[in-house]
């Protein structure tokens, strides 16, 4: 599924453990790592970087570091094109600061910006992290069909144990109020077509795929639902977020906040953009 | 305090009862003829009203509802609040991340039946002004005006019918909705200009006014918004549910309308910014909207929409030719404004021309401008009669319409 796998490394206390996490996922899906770090290539830190690689990828046939300078976001996803990365993966803080937040991190403005697909991993560990209960976002959005296609080959080769697909019925107060107008029955009928009418679109697209043997939870909320996602994520614990993305986000969009924007800003978990 | 004295508590519950009453059974003859709620309410009035029982029953009209000043102060003052609750479940309605999640063809749609509807309906009686009896000096605020007056779409009928039609998870149908509510939000920030203009008695001039209102949308949609987002998950947590935030919201509703109203603005703009802010929080549960609309819907709307029939005579104020002039300008700018918008952004001619149709329809919010206009001597009755006549026209012709606009695309080859 993902052949090549890029980690962008910083040389922070957590780059071994990235690097560890890295090395679990290639096995998983048996594809080539490119390393990328940005910044100058020094001797102490090649030492450095081929003592760690040499305690979790010694085996590692198919593997590259490639030493860039300039300015962060830009080079590493250049880079990433440049070498036709399928899954580049980085480390991020849970939270920003305000100030961050609208000028942005490394880490978000490469989740933006990637053409590829993006895990970002919160708390990244030496023995490496199972995901285990994985929450996709089934929103009814163009992109849907193919996260969650995406998202369930993932927790096929992840073995995941719990998958739960979320979906929101929209505007769900306001559409209720209006078939207040009806009588008792038939408010309830229109509430229990909103919520199976959710349910429908995501057995759809299920319906679309191979069949799994992953246990798959079909959950539908109101409200928003990248706020919804995050609230679920937090209350399950999840260890995966799957979502996709919407192209083009700029500095406006963090202005009037869209969607992928609200899940950015606080990450639940760990997170996969599907692009 | 002073107080209502026994038949004065006694005469205004009697009005509450018939008011709620009446409006109930026309509401529910309208939704059996697959018509929103709102025409049959303001049916019941117009029946209640000077306009037919005061015709047939002058006398029980007149014992009813004219017989007790201190009873009808009363009842205005319920109506007052009900206008501002109307005004707050508006604003409640526009979410304004969906808006931005239609992204392009929204906007385009939106500002397109913003302007095309405004640019008629303030031409129209610039440059003939004969047609609406106006003087020279109150040409520009009229025309203003009736700009406005005829661009905000009716969220609430454009939502129902397009639930009925099954058309409201479509695009299309997420598309008009977005656009309504952008209609909504720049409607009503023309009308605070306009209500600045008309010089009533505010604490402040003109410009200084419009930079407050301006400043204080800003506000509401930035900082007030964030203190939201602070404040409710507390009252969710601490408070009773759903009594904290019910009470809570309702509080800080007509603070900001009482500031409004302070400022010179009318006191209904403060609560609809205060609606759009709270609407768009992401801790307000949908049930707790739920709620909010049932009982202002339920309890307060017919009550004000029953009290317009009762303040006016709707027959001796019906002008013909002035009823079919607004409802041609309406209708032309509306569809023309929100159809070409959705042409440009790529639909079919059929399915724009439904796009136009469905964002035709008026409501609530162009009878209560007419109304706030009326009282501030901008208009007069028979043009605030024709308003409430083209609210109901387009109201009632646009499920059938955009039905109309569908089923031809459906009867085409291929």
């Amino acid at each position: 599924m993902y052949r090549k796998l890029a980690l962008a490394i910083a040389f922070s206390p957590r780059m071994e453990a990235l690097i560890a996490e890295a090395r679990k996922l290639i096995q998983i899906f048996e594809g080539e790592l490119i390393l990328i770090h940005v910044g100058t290539k020094t001797p102490e830190l090649e030492a450095q970087l081929s003592e760690v690689l040499s305690r979790h990828c010694g085996d590692l046939q198919r593997i590259k570091t490639i030493w860039k300078e300039g300015k962060p976001t830009k080079t590493i996803l250049k880079t990433c094109e440049e070498e036709k990365v399928d899954l580049l993966v980085l480390g991020a803080l849970k939270k920003e600061g305000l100030l961050t937040y609208y000028i942005g991190s490394v880490a978000r403005k490469v989740i933006r910006k990637s053409k590829c697909s993006v895990l970002t991993l919160i708390e990244p560990k030496i023995e490496t992290t199972h995901f285990s209960k994985v929450v996709i976002n089934g929103t009814e959005l163009e992109i849907t069909p193919r996260v969650i296609a995406r998202g369930l080959k993932f927790c096929q080769a992840e073995q995941s144990s719990q998958v739960h697909i979320l979906n929101e019925i929209k505007l769900y107060g306001f559409q209720m109020a209006t078939a207040g107008e009806g009588t008792e029955a038939e408010v309830a009928n229109t509430r229990r077509k909103l919520v199976q009418e959710e349910i429908n679109y995501v057995q759809g697209i299920l319906d679309s795929l191979e069949p799994t043997d992953l246990k798959i939870n079909i959950k539908v909320t109101a409200g928003k639902w990248a706020v919804e996602l995050v609230r679920f994520c937090e209350s399950i614990e999840a260890d995966l977020l799957i979502m996709g993305d919407e192209q083009g986000l700029s500095f406006i969009d963090r202005l009037f906040p869209h969607d992928l924007e609200g899940v950015l800003e606080v990450l639940p978990c760990n997170l996969l953009i599907v692009k | 305090m002073e107080s209502l004295a026994h038949n004065d508590v006694i005469n205004l519950l009697l009005k509450l009862a018939t008011m709620l009453l009446v409006a109930r059974i026309f509401a529910e003859v309208a939704q059996k003829l697959k018509q929103p709620a709102v025409v049959g309410e303001i049916l019941a009035g117009i029946i209640l009203g000077p306009t037919v029982l005061g015709m047939i029953g002058p006398d029980f009209f007149e014992f009813l509802f004219r017989s007790n000043p201190s009873a009808n102060l009363a009842l205005d003052g319920i109506v007052q609040v009900a206008v501002i609750l109307l005004l707050f479940i508006a604003g409640l309605e526009v979410e304004l991340h969906l808006v931005w999640s239609q992204g392009k063809s929204a906007v385009s749609i939106s500002l397109l039946g913003l302007v095309v509807p405004f640019v008629f309906g303030f031409l129209t009686p610039y440059f003939f002004p004969g047609l609406f009896g106006l003087t020279e000096e109150k040409k520009m605020l009229f025309s203003l005006f009736m700009g406005t007056a005829l661009s905000i779409t009716a969220l609430p009928v454009v939502v129902r019918i397009l639930m009925d039609m099954n058309l409201f998870k479509t695009k299309m149908g997420m598309v008009i909705v977005a656009g309504a509510m952008v209609n909504d939000l720049i409607g009503w920030l023309i009308f605070s200009v306009i209500l600045s203009f008309m010089g009533r008695a505010g604490n402040f001039s003109l410009i200084n006014t419009i930079g407050i209102t301006l400043l204080f949308t800003v506000f509401m949609l930035s900082i007030g918004k964030g203190l939201l987002n602070k404040v409710l998950p507390w009252t969710n947590k601490k408070l009773a549910w759903p009594g904290g935030v019910l009470s809570l919201s309702m509080a800080f509703c007509f603070l900001a309308a009482a500031f409004t109203e302070w400022l010179g603005i009318h006191a209904i703009f403060g609560a609809f910014l205060f609606g759009v802010a709270l609407g768009d929080s992401d801790h307000l549960s949908e049930k707790a909207k739920e709620i909010i609309h049932q009982f202002i819907n339920n309890i307060f709307a017919p009550l004000f929409f029953v009290s317009i029939g009762l303040k006016i005579n709707f027959f001796t104020n019906f002008d013909l030719g002035l009823v079919l002039v607004i409802l041609v300008i309406s209708f032309a700018g509306k569809i023309i404004g929100s159809g070409y918008g959705a042409f440009r952004s790529g639909y079919t001619l059929k399915d724009a021309l439904a796009v136009g149709f469905g964002m035709n329809a008026r409501g609530a919010m162009e009878i209560i401008l007419g109304l706030i206009a009326l009282e501030n001597g901008l208009i007069n009755e028979k043009i605030f009669v024709a308003l409430v006549v083209m609210a109901l026209v387009t109201s009632m012709t646009a499920a059938p319409l955009m039905k109309w606009a569908l089923n031809k695309k459906a009867e085409e080859p291929g």
